[in-house]
């Protein structure tokens, strides 16, 4: 359908449109009329990413001045989903465009993935890993890989046929207007033996539409290669962003552990002979290097714009700053490590001194600040210094041209850590433990460096783009996440989704079947009562819902001891009398497999059980729609660990810094970690599902009100103080009212014609909500 | 770092006792129980009227009256379709752990077994051609109870011998079973497989997906009945084989899903081929005690009984197939209680009351034979209850009169008779014949008929 909407014609792939969805797009153009940023929450199975993409193609049709839309997504099937979306939108958008001379608009869009998901080189692509399959890429693309194969033809140095090809095609090597998906973009670089990796790489500065990881966009070292060069009014989209604070923080989070020392020291060791080899060789190549480090980094930018220009990628990456403050660039690298042997030198010193902080018996808590000063002490490293720490071993990197980088992982962290630590003075802490707290008879000494501050990566995001959205499924309570990233969005909603029935059914559960309460809460999480309710609550409702059930655990930990328990009691067989029971491990390979046949299980009828546990991989990640996940139930309130330390360091950051209560922080994360495993079972409009919030604490109104809109507005409160019984008695009563037979295109309340679409429209726009009630209550 | 762990230790002991009072608190305001709360916003007496002779009324008697109208009007609707006359049903009664769920009172197990019976009866009753076999599935097993025949009576007995429950349900040993037993009937015969199903799960030997394919290539319609919840592979089964699958939601919903099945369903695409069907009729022995002699497969002694016409062979009822030469055996009142299926009542169509001011009498074609209380008033032609509003102002026959006052009134599109709604059902579900057509004049009634034929003739097009 085409609409109007205030002004704007929207094109939408569909006859109908939700009206949650004609809510979002209204939402959505306003953040795009005020050019700032938005914050919107609509629950999964509304067709967010088809709103999202459809508006902002139609934004950027009527208003050529816009910029790139640059998608951000968590995962590659995530991409995938949303290029396959996209491609849909453009073939419709193409018949109302039939009659006009010229054509339907073109627009080019493509994804972005590293370079395991792109390489159609035979050999490279099959590398196991991704570090590896760079590692080997580089070693055929590197530029003085190519240089030297083209010197010296008869020594029969190996490059890669499709990055030559592409190299070779010069500006002829281009996509077509399209849209490509990564499978796309694979079968265009066989078609031309051109490397898709890099052609991807060349066009997205072409593009009209680019979708890619969140990584390329908030972590500063990729960034800075990949997203430099877009322009200001591009219109950036977080996809599914209610752990958005987590990845940023995760962005610019160090570890250090005995191991990478170790690794860092034999790095720095064969740094060291690679130099005197060098030296031996070819001196004159350091002494350049040494003269461009003199000129300072500006220059050094320049000579790889020079570089760049002859088609090295590569390069740039390794020259890419994980800081990026604006006064780091202007400033040439400090004296003392600006000879390659006086680096390597300084780079031990500080690795040394790393392991004299690691041997450490108890936990040490420090600010950067703390930490700068006793280095400055204790070996005479200054702040600054370390500040360059990553740019000059990236430099170093490409001077002794080493193209094997996954083998030199140790010392480019400890460079990592060096430069954060020099750069940053506040939202950091670096703690050192001596022993995981869960494991206190194994010696695992460990530095961590922790970002506490969610805003420091995504300040440069907010600052360069004109409209950031962050939209997610659950984004409640909707008005943390401005203070968290600190930015001020021109637009924040949340909206509902209207539904033809009640197929959505949150209860909560307090009590167990002898009306003790349950919970896991620390003093009663190991109570044989409790253990027992809980099991006996699960058999049950296995024996009241049919196919698939999804059980989510607070930690693995918990999931390992209740697990145990309830083997011990007999509850376990006599679950499996009623359905198969599958684990989540931490092995990805091992979950997969359970993932697997817990499906074959429900497909045939036998019905399973998933034991998962909330944060974990599948709790993100997994869909369990349809008959897969027919019940949902979360055992306790998912806090994080909370005597963690780099945890409390945050709350306290938090506290100090955006006045956020630490009890606030912890309800609102447990609980938005709650709702993403409750939603996991309810994908679209026709699913339907029970989601069973077992604890007694979720009836508290501090954890009620942090939950979704869409899920406290199916919240009855009758539903709010269940025992197991009465839980039984309305599962029955759900899962039976839920199979009868009802009417899925009931147009006029859940669905919108384009008709009714324009009358909306030509309403007044004040009186735009009320003409949708009205709507919804005549239907 | 130390002192702030202590606070927050403290915090959450206060979070403790803060939470618990504040539960204790919110129970305390509202002061009520659970159970209390459940029938908080339920205030279901409110909705029952008075009339104006202190009747008590249940609200929306019409609403329900029209639901009721609207299946029936659906099964007229879909009447021009072939149906299987012949039907061959495996009917199979799940009596797995799950059946002894006391959800349904008393048991699952005895509400499936009641409706079960009351099935037999009405399928005997809409298809005497038909045959039916009873199969159980307990312990993981499917046991055959009754083979594939026409008596109701023995089915019934059976069935109320084998009520124990244990064990899972396997739906794949279940399926392969009637399949099996489906497979040797005659092409004519439809084969269907009616699953009650009570649990949730089911525990297979093997693939049931093979045993899906089999029964869709043995040309099988499976159907099920849930009692408790959709359970995905009962779904599949269902749209693939072309059956229907539905969950009741208690002991009323059951069995009127059940009671659906009686009624022949469409028949199925791929078996057009029209064939005539070799029947036998036999003639009834006397029932005197020296005519005795041996009958049926049993062969127990006993007089009476039918002779095969074409083998003279005895068997004990009607109908049945002949245990010597496999004829089919029927009587006549069999094969005209079947015909109605082919040749339903039309649906009426309801009068609005606003329509209905302007009508005296009973509409259509007035009879003279009407008696003196209801000239001058609408009245239903079936029973001669007066229907309108008018008619309840009159207060004439109290109990009549605020039936008819709630209900609603409908007209045979071909005589245009008015009937009440009770008279309406009664016509559909149970004469199947309306007795204002047969009235009619000759004259008349080719006349409308031919009316009829046209409109039927035009419907097509217009649809």
């Amino acid at each position: 359908m085409r609409f109007q909407l205030e002004g704007l014609t929207v094109y939408f792939p569909y006859q109908f449109i939700y009206p949650e969805q004609y809510q979002y797009m209204l939402e959505l153009k306003h953040a795009l009329d005020a050019k700032g940023h938005c914050l919107l929450e609509m629950p999964t199975g509304t067709g967010k990413t088809i709103t999202l993409l459809s508006l902002i193609t139609s934004y950027q049709l009527a208003h050529p001045e816009t910029g790139k839309l640059i998608y951000c997504t968590r995962t590659v099937p995530e991409m995938e989903k949303v290029l396959a979306e996209l491609k849909e939108l453009m073939e419709y958008r193409q018949r109302y465009f039939q009659d006009t001379a010229g054509g339907a608009p073109k627009i080019l869009a493509l994804g972005l993935s590293s370079r395991k998901n792109l390489c159609i080189h035979p050999m490279v692509s099959e590398e196991g890993t991704r570090e590896s399959v760079d590692a080997r890429c580089m070693k055929l693309t590197a530029p003085w890989v190519r240089e030297r194969a083209g010197k010296e033809p008869d020594h029969d140095i190996e490059t890669c046929a499709l990055y030559e090809g592409l190299e070779g095609a010069g500006p002829e090597g281009r996509l077509d207007a399209g849209v490509y998906t990564l499978h796309d973009l694979r079968v265009w670089g066989r078609k031309h033996q051109w490397c898709p990796y890099f052609l991807a790489r060349r066009m997205i500065a072409y593009a009209n539409v680019v979708v890619y990881n969140y990584q390329y966009m908030l972590d500063p070292k990729v960034s800075q290669m990949v997203s430099r060069e877009f322009e200001r009014e591009c219109v950036v989209v977080f996809d599914e962003a209610h752990n958005i604070d987590n990845v940023c923080i995760e962005a610019l989070s160090v570890n250090i552990r005995s191991q990478t020392l170790d690794a860092a020291t034999r790095n720095i060791g064969s740094l060291k002979r690679e130099i005197e080899r060098v030296k031996r060789t070819d001196e004159g190549r350091l002494r350049q290097e040494y003269q461009r480090l003199v000129q300072g980094l500006q220059a050094q930018g320049v000579l790889q714009e020079d570089a760049r220009g002859g088609g090295d990628g590569d390069a740039q990456q390794w020259l890419a700053n994980p800081a990026l403050p604006e006064d780091i660039v202007r400033e040439a690298v400090p004296g003392n490590i600006r000879r390659a042997e006086h680096f390597v030198a300084f780079l031990q010193r500080f690795v040394a001194y790393l392991r004299t902080r690691l041997a450490v018996d108890q936990v040490v808590s420090d600010t950067p600040t703390s930490f700068l000063a006793s280095l400055q002490q204790a070996v005479a490293i200054e702040g600054k210094t370390l500040r360059f720490c990553y740019d000059r071993l990236a430099s170093l990197m490409k001077t002794l041209e080493i193209t094997a980088s996954d083998d030199f992982h140790g010392v480019h962290l400890v460079a990592d850590f060096a430069t954060l630590v020099g750069t940053y003075s506040r939202g950091f802490a670096i703690i050192t433990e001596p022993y995981d707290d869960r494991l206190p008879s194994v010696p695992d000494p460990i530095i961590q460096l922790s970002c506490l501050d969610a805003s420091l990566a995504v300040r440069p995001v907010f600052a360069k783009y004109q409209t950031v959205v962050i939209t997610s499924g659950t984004l409640s309570p909707i008005d943390l996440y401005p203070r968290i990233l600190n930015f001020s969005p021109v637009c924040i909603a949340s909206l509902n989704m209207t539904l033809t029935r009640d197929c959505l059914c949150p209860v909560v559960l307090t009590r167990g079947g002898d009306q003790l309460p349950v919970s896991t809460k620390f003093d009663m999480r190991s109570d044989p009562q409790v253990i027992r309710n809980y099991g006996r609550m699960l058999v049950d409702l296995a024996a009241t819902v049919p196919d698939g059930v999804v059980a989510f655990f607070v930690s693995y930990s918990y999931m390992d001891q209740i697990v145990s328990r309830w083997n011990d009691m007999g509850i376990l067989q006599e679950l499996m009398a009623h359905k198969l029971v599958f684990i989540e491990t931490q092995d990805v390979v091992e979950t997969t497999l359970a993932l697997d046949n817990f499906r074959r299980a429900c497909d045939c009828g036998r019905g399973a059980v998933f034991f998962s546990v909330a944060r974990g991989k599948v709790a993100e990640g997994i869909d369990f729609d349809r008959h897969y996940g027919r019940c949902v139930v979360m055992f306790g309130v998912p806090y994080q660990y909370t005597l963690s330390r780099i945890l409390r360091a945050r709350l306290e950051y938090l506290r100090e810094t955006f006045q956020i209560k630490e009890n606030d922080y912890l309800a609102f994360d447990a609980v938005r970690q709650a709702a993403q495993c409750v939603g996991r079972v309810i994908r679209s409009k026709a699913d339907y599902g029970l989601m069973v919030l077992a604890d007694k604490r979720y009836q508290r109104h501090d954890k009620r009100d942090k939950l979704p809109a869409w899920i406290t507005q199916h919240l009855k409160d009758s539903h709010l103080n269940l025992s197991t019984d009465m839980l039984l008695c309305i599962a029955r009563d759900f899962m039976r009212s839920m199979a009868q037979p009802y009417d899925r295109a009931a147009v006029g309340r859940s669905l919108l014609s384009e008709a009714a679409v324009n009358a909306l429209d030509t309403a007044a726009p004040s009186a735009e909500a009320v003409g949708l009630a009205d709507m919804q209550t005549d239907g | 770092m130390a002192g702030r762990a202590a606070t927050l230790a403290e915090g959450r002991g206060m979070d403790l006792d803060e939470e618990d009072e504040e539960l204790r608190a919110d129970e305390e305001a509202r002061g009520q129980t659970a159970f209390e709360r459940e029938y908080e916003d339920d205030h279901s007496w409110e909705e029952l009227e008075e009339d104006e002779f202190g009747n008590l009324r249940a609200p929306d008697q019409a609403e329900e009256q029209r639901a009721r109208r609207r299946r029936l009007m659906s099964a007229a609707a879909s009447a021009r379709i072939r149906r299987g006359m012949v039907r061959y049903v495996e009917v199979v009664l799940d009596l797995s752990r799950a059946a002894a769920l006391a959800d349904m009172r008393p048991l699952r197990a005895a509400v499936m077994s009641g409706v079960l019976q009351q099935f037999v009866r009405t399928f005997f009753d809409e298809n005497p051609l038909s045959q039916l076999g009873l199969v159980i599935l307990r312990n993981g097993v499917a046991e055959r109870l009754t083979e594939l025949s026409s008596s109701p009576e023995a089915h019934i007995a059976k069935l109320r011998q084998n009520l124990d429950t244990g064990g899972d349900a396997s739906l794949q040993n279940a399926l392969d079973l009637c399949v099996d037993a489906l497979k040797s009937i005659p092409p004519y015969g439809h084969r269907e497989v009616l699953i009650m199903l009570a649990a949730l799960s089911t525990c297979d030997p093997g693939d049931i997906n093979a045993s899906i394919k089999a029964a869709k290539r043995q040309r099988v319609r499976v159907s099920v009945v849930g009692l408790a919840a959709e359970v995905y592979v009962c779904r599949r089964m269902t749209e693939q084989t072309g059956g229907t699958y539905t969950v009741a939601t208690g002991e009323g919903h059951l069995q009127e899903l059940m009671l659906s099945h009686a009624v022949p369903p469409p028949a199925a695409p791929g078996t057009s081929s029209v064939s005539l069907v070799r029947m036998g009729f036999p003639c009834k022995n006397p029932e005197a005690p020296g005519a005795a002699a041996f009958c049926g497969e049993a062969c127990l002694l006993r007089p009476g009984g039918y002779t095969c016409p074409k083998c003279k062979a005895r068997v004990a009822e009607l109908p049945s197939l002949c245990h010597v030469c496999g004829l089919s055996l029927v009587a006549s009142p069999h094969l005209a209680r079947s015909y109605h299926h082919l040749f339903p009542v039309p649906a009426f169509a309801e009068v609005p009351a606003a329509e209905l001011l302007g009508v005296t009498g009973c509409g259509g074609n007035q009879p003279d034979f009407a008696p003196a209380f209801v000239t001058g008033r609408t009245y239903c032609y079936g029973c001669y209850t007066p229907l309108g509003q008018q008619a309840g102002g009159a207060g004439r026959s109290r109990g009549a009169a605020s039936l008819a006052a709630a209900g609603i009134v409908s007209r045979c599109p071909d005589c245009r008779h008015l009937y009440c709604f009770e008279c309406d059902s009664y016509i559909h579900e149970h004469l199947h014949t309306c007795p204002g057509c047969e009235c009619l004049p000759p004259h008349l009634a080719t006349a409308t008929a031919a009316a009829a034929a046209a409109a039927a003739a035009a419907a097509p097009a217009v649809g």
